[in-house]
């Protein structure tokens, strides 16, 4: 029988949770923005060393001022992405406050911090930015593919640890 | 001679009666040793003892242990909370459903008379359709959309959103899917409407009806398609508490692989 677990992707709108999931689903990307309204759940199976692991992603739209989520979508979570758009530090400047959040209605639950977008910015700037952030953040690009599939299967094997 | 004679008297006169206090001890001494030694000989003794105790106890346990004993259940019940919620949420939930349809009987009556005049208008209407647009499996197709039929049976984590086991009729959704989409839903209507303790009971989505029955750790969804009339509706509640008893009785929790096998003993 397969394994099912839960995944949430948290993080601010338009970082790029939707995307990070379509590159891992479906292996495809657009450029255009369509804010997820609520939740949106796709589901792939993975083969982590020699065990399938069903993953239900539920990708959680980022909260703005006209849409508030309810928290309850984040219960039962078995893993989590907080992703953050390495262009725009309104989206990663509360980041510790909002792990430590997390942390507590879901202590313990494997946490994967993505940096994504990277596509976008320069060399420079990205090796300015990885020496203030924390050093266990995972970097990669929606739009090319970059790293995302490493995002995927790196929390799926923390999971089935 | 004489002298030895005397002596001889003397010593009876002096020790007869030690002799005699002896030998009744001794006799004392082997009675009381049956009665020790023996089973039936104790047995004798200690039982009326053993009994006036026992019967003292069976009349003054409550005094004697009653707090003690209250004390132990509390603190039981309050370190195994889910547990006991979990056991009594379908006895409570057939006990408020028997007093709920009762009072509904007559209320139920009427709108089953409701439905049924709106449905055989409505199925008068479709048939119509069907004679001028000359197709005659529309027709039946509209017939078989009149009966209720159970078409999947979800057994949802709650919260999590996770399938903990489901029965079909046909298997053509992503159940994994649609159990995450069920979950986000209905905590999308609580967040948004409910003042607390209400839970979503109802979805309709064009001839579909998802009928929503909440335990504690899960939550029950049956897909019902065609006109869901009272009396299935309360057949079909009447099905749910049941199995959700009796599977919870029988395993205590929740066992996935067994799941399967459950439902379709109980839903197919
Ligand atoms: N260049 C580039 N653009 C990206 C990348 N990832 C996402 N985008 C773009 O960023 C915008 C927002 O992406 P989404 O994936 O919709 O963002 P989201 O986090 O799901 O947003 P909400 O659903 O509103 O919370 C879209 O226009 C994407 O095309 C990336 O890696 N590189
Ligand atoms: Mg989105």
């Amino acid at each position: 029988m397969d394994i099912t677990k839960k995944v949430v992707l948290i993080g601010k709108f338009g970082v790029g949770k939707t995307s990070l999931v379509q590159r891992f689903v479906h292996q495809k990307f657009s450029d255009e923005y369509l804010t997820t309204i609520g939740v949106k759940i796709d589901k792939k199976i993975v083969e982590i060393n020699g065990k399938k692991l069903s993953m239900l992603i539920w990708d959680i739209a980022g909260e703005s001022s006209h849409q508030k989520i309810p928290s309850s979508y984040k219960l039962g979570a078995q893993g989590i992405f907080y992703v953050f758009d390495l262009t725009r530090p309104s989206t990663f400047g509360d980041m510790s406050v909002e792990l430590n959040e997390l942390e507590n209605i879901l202590s313990g639950v494997p946490i994967k911090i993505v940096g994504n977008k990277k596509d976008l910015i320069s060399p420079e700037s990205f090796d300015a930015l990885r020496k203030q952030l924390s050093p266990n953040i995972l970097y990669c690009s929606a739009k090319t593919g970059e790293n995302v599939e490493k995002a995927f299967y790196e929390l799926g094997t923390e999971m089935l640890a | 001679m004489v002298e030895g004679y005397r002596f001889k008297k003397l010593k009876e006169i002096l020790f007869e009666q030690d002799r005699r206090a002896r030998e009744e001890l001794q006799s004392k001494l082997i009675e009381i040793e049956k009665g020790v030694n023996t089973r039936e000989g104790m047995e004798a003794r200690v039982n009326p003892i053993l009994e006036d105790k026992v019967t003292f106890l069976q009349q003054n346990f409550p005094t004697l242990f009653g707090p003690a004993v209250t004390q132990a259940i509390k603190r039981e019940i309050k370190e195994s909370q889910d547990e006991v919620v979990e056991a009594l949420y379908p006895i409570i939930g057939k006990m408020v459903k028997k007093y709920i349809v009762k009072e509904m009987e007559l209320l139920s009556e009427r709108i089953d008379r409701q439905l049924d005049l709106a449905f055989s208008w409505e199925g008068w209407l479709r048939r119509i359709k069907g004679w001028f647009g000359g197709v005659s499996e529309k027709d039946i197709i509209t017939q078989q959309l009149m009966e209720p039929t159970l078409e999947e049976i979800f057994v949802i984590q709650q919260n999590s959103g996770l399938l903990i086991g489901s029965y079909s009729k046909n298997n053509t959704i992503d159940q994994d899917m649609i159990a995450g989409m069920l979950t986000a839903i209905k905590a999308f209507v609580q967040d948004a409407f409910s003042r607390g303790g209400e839970d979503l009971e109802m979805i309709e989505y064009e001839t579909y009806k998802l009928i929503i029955r909440n335990f504690k750790s899960f939550y029950i969804t049956a897909v019902i398609s065609g006109p869901v009339n009272m009396e299935f509706k309360n057949e079909l509640d009447q099905q749910i508490l049941n199995f959700a008893e009796q599977v919870l009785k029988q395993e205590g929790q929740i066992r996935e692989d067994k799941m399967k096998g459950h439902l379709e003993h109980w839903f197919s």
